[in-house]
């Protein structure tokens, strides 16, 4: 193999491949990218087992091949590299190693057999559909703050993707959830997606998928089956297993009849909770929301260190209610509001509170209360 | 029907039984095995006012049994009442509830002449020493005999009369044991007389087996001297003094701290008045005490005295008075389970020492460091495979790695090295954060840490207005044996207020509406069988209180930060202060030390430079 590429190419494809590749690896080869050269491009697999990154860029080939070489060494030198520098990547399939030149500087990196990279075994997708950068950035962004934690609950370890009836039509609906509270976000449905079997796409790959989306007009094919799920952009394909287990039926805990309703400024709102929770070191701090006609006021009380309220107006017309919530699920949901007020729909301190931003039903959250 | 069933059928007439059957009956209950008649005859000699007492023993005390004192003797022409059935000097009988002696009963010589043969030699002040010899119950004559002062008694050839008793004794090394075990609790009831046990097995002068020489000080002192000799300098270091009064009752001794805790409840000395005991109500009061602080495969060392008005307590409730009786067994049981958790909340930051020596010594056996790691195990090193399966999604199992901080400056705010826990460094396998103070270092186990705060703060929010509650958006469904389904129900109304809201499911099932807040997400089946585990190793022995504190420490242990997470520095310090903050977080809920401290002292030492 003997290869030429441009420093910038190179490092942009080495990185998005590498960020896959887990610090700590306790079976070498997976510490190691594939690089396989052909006709006038170069192309990177990297591995967890779980997720497969495959990165092609154009480069000069004089002599096609391939071989594996650590990524992360691999990726650190070429970010040491000048700009605009001229590299060069050499294996003569005999020495096992891989030489690296650029300008003056030589490396020579120790590989393991290509035969060894275990690459992904290929799938069957049922379902093919193609949709825009920004929208499935938008889709998972509100909802991977609820995904779960909790390793026993496995199924909840991930987004599940799906095709639903929204409240604007067809969507291609996006749900997470910790069993405290759930994110519920919807797009109108692409093309070819009708079919699209629902699908729980776990953490780690929901934020590798984010790392492809910085070109919001660019369109990414999504491909599903049953046991894996692909984003590719015309660069880079991601392909990852999706979690074999299935989601719960979360439409029955999304209230409907919730009726007491809520109008306040979400940056408002979110810096007043931030101040009051202050005064508790808790992790799982209680807000008090304390509503009454047009006014809120929450407070938070910690015996042993101490007291705070703050009092907001807000647009409020219905019964007084006093409601506890945690600050932190709190924060999370108020975040997701970037335009409009934030809607709260209560209906007593013990049940589920949706929230949405003004009157767009393309997102909405539930958050359950705390009682103290 | 089987021989040795009693035999009913044939009936004899009702016989008065002589005197030698009778005392041998008797003597059933009092001598059950050589240790308990040195039981009987250095408490006899304690009672005479004696300052040393040697005793003496053969082939685990079943072929000779000598004590000799210095105390004020038997005049000559009482020695044949001694031997007799009822026959004391200690107490007049008008008043059975105010002993003050070890003896009160005048059966121990009589028993032991009944078993053995038994030979007392005494001199009571200035008059001559006399002697007295009974053989299988027949008393012989008092005839002169040579003694400078007090008594002594020797017991020959015990059981030899009842060879059914015999064989039920234990091989002479565990005779033996059991002997200097009386011996070493009668000698921490009285510090200031001087003990010697010696093994003439072999004859000649034999082996010395332990040795106490009178302590002198005042009364802590005296019993701390004691508790060294006996228990060992470690004890002593990692004991708390334990000094308390309510209403009339006082409690003294030595308590050790939890990271001090045994396997088995070999290190529990109790006495009441001065008398040695293993009364039922005192154990459950040290496990009370200590709840908290240990797991119930961990025991307590303590040397603890009770002292009240005799008459507030009755003593002749066991045949070989282990077992005592309180008049207010409530008021023994509270002093005993305050005073000990004030104490030891109180030396909530004082890890064991003990703690920090085998540490040490743990870093010495170091010395022939290999540096430069063999291929081989390089080799297993690299290719092992994964602790866990690869299917799912599993990440790989963390290998030994440091986790730097990535800058002092950013994550230890300036200063924070002067407090106890100083400033976060480093963290280890995942779990341990090293942690530098002024004086040296830190070795924190973050997830046993993590899982007291959590306890305490469970607690704080239990005493304050209950635990508060997350409401789950999916009610958990936790499928159980009729049996544990019904038990938890059962302790539903108790669980409510930790903000544990169960209720009944169809089936066999439960179903969790609520879980404890600061717990953040949980398992909650994995959490209900736990309960389920406490509540039956709990019995229905515990106090309420007692099994909500036991039932919250299982609960704690499922929001605590698992060994594998790594932290921030921010995080590291934060859990840092957290700790220095909160008492009784120098141990974990199992009574393991949560950190240890290497003075720059020890570290220096461990590279030879002191
Ligand atoms: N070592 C001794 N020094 C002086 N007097 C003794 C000694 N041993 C026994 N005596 C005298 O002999 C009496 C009988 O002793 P014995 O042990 O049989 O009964 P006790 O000690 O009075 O009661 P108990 O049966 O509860 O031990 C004692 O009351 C005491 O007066
Ligand atoms: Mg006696």
């Amino acid at each position: 193999m003997k290869v030429s590429i441009e420093r910038s190419t190179l490092m942009k494809a080495m990185s998005r491949a590498q960020s896959v590749v887990e610090r700590r690896n306790t079976i070498p080869i997976l510490a190691n990218v594939l690089i396989e050269a052909e006709g006038d491009k170069i192309a990177f697999r990297a591995t967890d087992l779980d997720i497969e990154v495959l990165d092609t860029a154009p480069a000069v080939v004089s002599q096609a091949g391939a071989t594996t070489v650590g990524a992360h060494t691999l990726h650190e030198i070429v970010r040491k590299l000048p700009e605009g520098a001229m590299v060069e990547l050499s294996d003569d399939g005999t020495a096992g190693r891989l030489e690296i030149s650029a300008g003056r500087s030589h490396f020579s990196l120790a590989t393991l057999p290509k035969e060894d990279f275990p690459v992904m075994a290929s799938s069957e997708y049922e379902c093919n559909f193609s949709v825009k950068a920004s929208v499935l950035k938008r889709l998972l962004d509100k909802a991977k703050f609820a995904i779960s934690t909790e390793e026993t609950r496995y199924y909840l370890n991930g987004i599940y993707m799906h095709a639903a009836e929204g409240a604007q039509g067809k969507a291609l609906r996006c749900v997470a959830t910790d069993g405290h509270r759930l994110a519920q976000v919807d797009a109108p449905l692409p093309a070819g997606a009708e079919t699209l079997p629902g699908v729980i796409v776990p953490r780690k790959t929901v934020g590798e998928v984010m790392k492809l989306l910085d070109d919001d007009e660019a369109a990414i094919a999504v491909s599903v089956s049953e046991t894996k799920v692909r984003f590719a952009t015309p660069e880079v394909t991601l392909t990852s297993k999706v979690i074999d287990g299935s989601f719960p039926d979360y439409t029955r805990v999304i209230p409907q009849g919730n009726n007491k309703r809520l109008e306040v400024d979400a940056a408002e709102f979110a810096r007043a909770v931030d101040r009051v929770s202050t005064v508790s070191s808790e992790r799982s701090r209680a807000v008090k929301l304390a509503l009454d006609e047009d006014r809120l006021v929450l407070s938070v009380n910690a015996p042993d260190s101490g007291a705070a309220d703050e009092e907001l107006a807000v647009a409020y017309a219905d019964e007084p209610l006093e409601i506890g919530f945690n600050a932190k699920y709190l924060l999370e949901i108020a975040g997701q509001v970037d335009r409009e007020n934030a809607v709260f729909m209560f209906n007593s301190s013990g049940d589920p509170t949706l929230m949405r931003e003004g009157n767009d039903d393309s997102a909405v959250y539930v958050v359950m209360p705390m009682r103290v | 029907m089987n021989a040795f069933d009693p035999n009913i059928s044939q009936r004899q007439p009702i016989r008065q039984l002589d005197d030698a059957a009778a005392n041998r009956i008797a003597a059933g209950e009092v001598v059950e095995r050589p240790a308990s008649a040195v039981k009987e005859l250095v408490e006899n000699a304690l009672d005479a006012g004696a300052r040393r007492i040697d005793v003496t023993y053969a082939d685990g005390g079943k072929t000779l049994i000598r004590v000799s004192d210095d105390g004020h003797g038997i005049p000559a022409g009482e020695l044949p009442l001694a031997l007799a059935r009822h026959a004391t000097s200690k107490i007049d009988g008008s008043d059975l509830l105010n002993i003050r002696s070890f003896g009160f009963r005048g059966e121990a010589l009589p028993s032991l002449g009944a078993v053995g043969r038994l030979t007392i030699t005494s001199r009571y002040g200035k008059d001559e020493a006399a002697r007295i010899a009974v053989n299988g119950g027949a008393i012989g004559a008092v005839e002169p005999a040579a003694l400078t002062r007090g008594t002594v008694v020797e017991l020959r050839d015990l059981f030899h009369a009842t060879p059914a008793r015999l064989k039920f004794l234990r091989t002479d090394r565990a005779e033996a044991q059991a002997i200097s075990d009386v011996i070493k609790r009668l000698a921490m009831a009285e510090p200031s007389v001087g003990f010697t046990l010696r093994d003439v097995s072999g004859g000649g002068e034999g082996a010395l087996k332990f040795r106490a020489d009178p302590e002198n000080g005042d009364m802590f002192d005296a019993l701390a001297g004691r508790l060294r000799t006996i228990l060992g300098a470690d004890f002593i270091d990692n004991a708390l003094p334990i000094d308390a009064e309510r209403e009339g009752l006082i409690l003294t001794g030595y308590a050790a701290l939890p990271t001090y805790s045994r396997g088995a409840a070999v290190a529990q000395f109790l006495f009441v008045n001065g008398r040695p005991v293993r009364d039922k109500l005192l154990i459950g009061a040290l496990r009370g005490a200590y709840a908290d602080f240990l797991s119930r495969d961990r025991h307590p060392a303590v040397a603890l005295f009770l002292a009240c008005d005799p008459e507030r307590v009755d003593v002749n409730v066991h045949p070989a008075k282990a077992e005592v009786r309180f008049r207010e067994p409530g008021l023994a049981r509270g002093l005993i389970v305050s005073t000990l958790k004030h104490a030891l909340a109180e030396a909530g930051h004082r890890a064991s020492t003990t703690v920090s020596t085998a540490t040490l010594g743990a870093f010495r056996a170091e010395t022939r460091g290999h540096y430069q790691m063999d291929l081989a195990s390089r080799a297993t090193l690299s290719y092992r495979q994964p602790d866990r399966p690869q299917s799912g999604f599993a990440e790989f199992a963390p290998s030994a790695r440091v986790e730097p901080v990535h800058s002092a400056e950013e994550t230890s705010p300036e200063g924070v090295e002067a407090l106890p826990l100083g400033a976060a460094r480093a963290q280890l396998h995942e779990n341990y954060i090293v942690a530098q103070t002024d004086d040296g270092m830190i070795l924190v186990d973050a997830h046993a840490a993590h899982e007291r705060l959590v306890y305490e703060k469970l607690k704080r929010q239990m005493a304050e207005n209950g635990v508060a509650a997350q409401v789950l958006l999916i009610p958990e469904i936790v499928e159980l044996g009729a049996d544990d389904r019904a038990a938890i129900l059962n302790a539903a109304d108790s669980l409510a207020p930790l903000g544990l809201t169960i209720e009944p499911f169809g089936g066999n099932a439960v179903c969790v509406r609520e879980t404890p807040a600061i717990l953040g997400e949980v398992n909650a089946t994995a959490m209900i069988h736990d309960i389920l585990d406490e509540l039956s190793d709990l019995g229905q022995t515990q106090t309420v209180k007692d099994r909500i504190e036991a039932i919250l420490s299982r609960v704690a242990c499922h929001g605590s930060v698992r060994t594998g997470r790594r932290m921030s520095g921010p995080e590291m310090n934060a859990l840092l202060r957290e700790m220095e903050a909160t008492p009784h977080s120098g141990q974990c809920n199992h009574g393991r030390p949560t950190y240890v401290k290497l003075k720059m002292t020890d570290i220096e030492r461990l590279f030879g430079r002191s």
